[in-house]
């Protein structure tokens, strides 16, 4: 009996309610793309100010889950980023 | 007719009638063949994110000119000779916006 509690109370915790911890169903945590707005700064590998939002701390690229960048402007930054590099300017 | 824009850095240990000269010669070369310099940018004397060649300074320029491929063919075989360059970097773009300086310093104005 004992054995057979256990298991259970695993099961319920392992798959689903461990992702609602992080996604509820109801609520959604969508952010638009914030270059993607009107009047959004221009992607550009001598735009140092703009392409330091987008670095971590040891000079690695973020992730769009974290930062919500559209998928075409992060492509856009990741190249203007390796050029900035290639520049020595990050 | 395409447009480019080029950026080029240069030993720090350099005068500026040499800094002078370098920017006459490049330009030179893009003018004959083929190109034409619509702008030139001096972005100074900058710190290097990391050592090139155990430098920690160069000096960056920038021009912005239109050309074909033979331009960029003579301008990057020249500058893989010379010895007073660090890195040089090419890059193709759709249209010129020639308002905008990212690196431009509030003394240099003189009107």
């Amino acid at each position: 009996m004992k054995r057979k509690k256990k298991i259970n109370s695993k099961r319920k915790t392992s798959s689903y309610s461990k992702l609602n911890l992080f996604q509820k169903p109801g609520i959604k945590f969508f952010r638009p793309c914030p270059l993607s707005i009107k009047d959004a700064p221009l992607v550009d590998y001598k735009n140092i100010k703009l392409l330091k939002k987008y670095i971590s701390e040891s000079g690695r690229i973020l992730p769009s889950r974290i930062t919500s960048v559209s998928q075409n402007k992060q492509k856009k930054l990741s190249r203007a980023i390796k050029r900035a590099r290639l520049l020595a300017l990050l | 007719m395409n447009c480019y824009e080029h950026t080029f850095i240069a030993k720090q240990d350099l005068s500026e009638s040499q800094n002078q000269k370098l920017i006459d010669k490049y330009e030179n070369i893009i003018n004959k063949n083929l190109g034409k310099v619509l702008k030139t940018e001096k972005w100074g004397l900058r710190n290097l994110a990391y050592k090139i060649k155990n430098n920690r300074k160069g000096f960056y320029f920038h021009i912005k000119f239109e050309g074909v491929g033979k331009t960029i063919e003579e301008l990057e075989g020249a500058e893989n000779i010379d010895e007073i360059l660090l890195r040089f970097l090419t890059v193709k773009v759709k249209k010129h916006d020639l308002d905008i300086n990212y690196f431009e310093k509030k003394d240099d104005y003189k009107p």
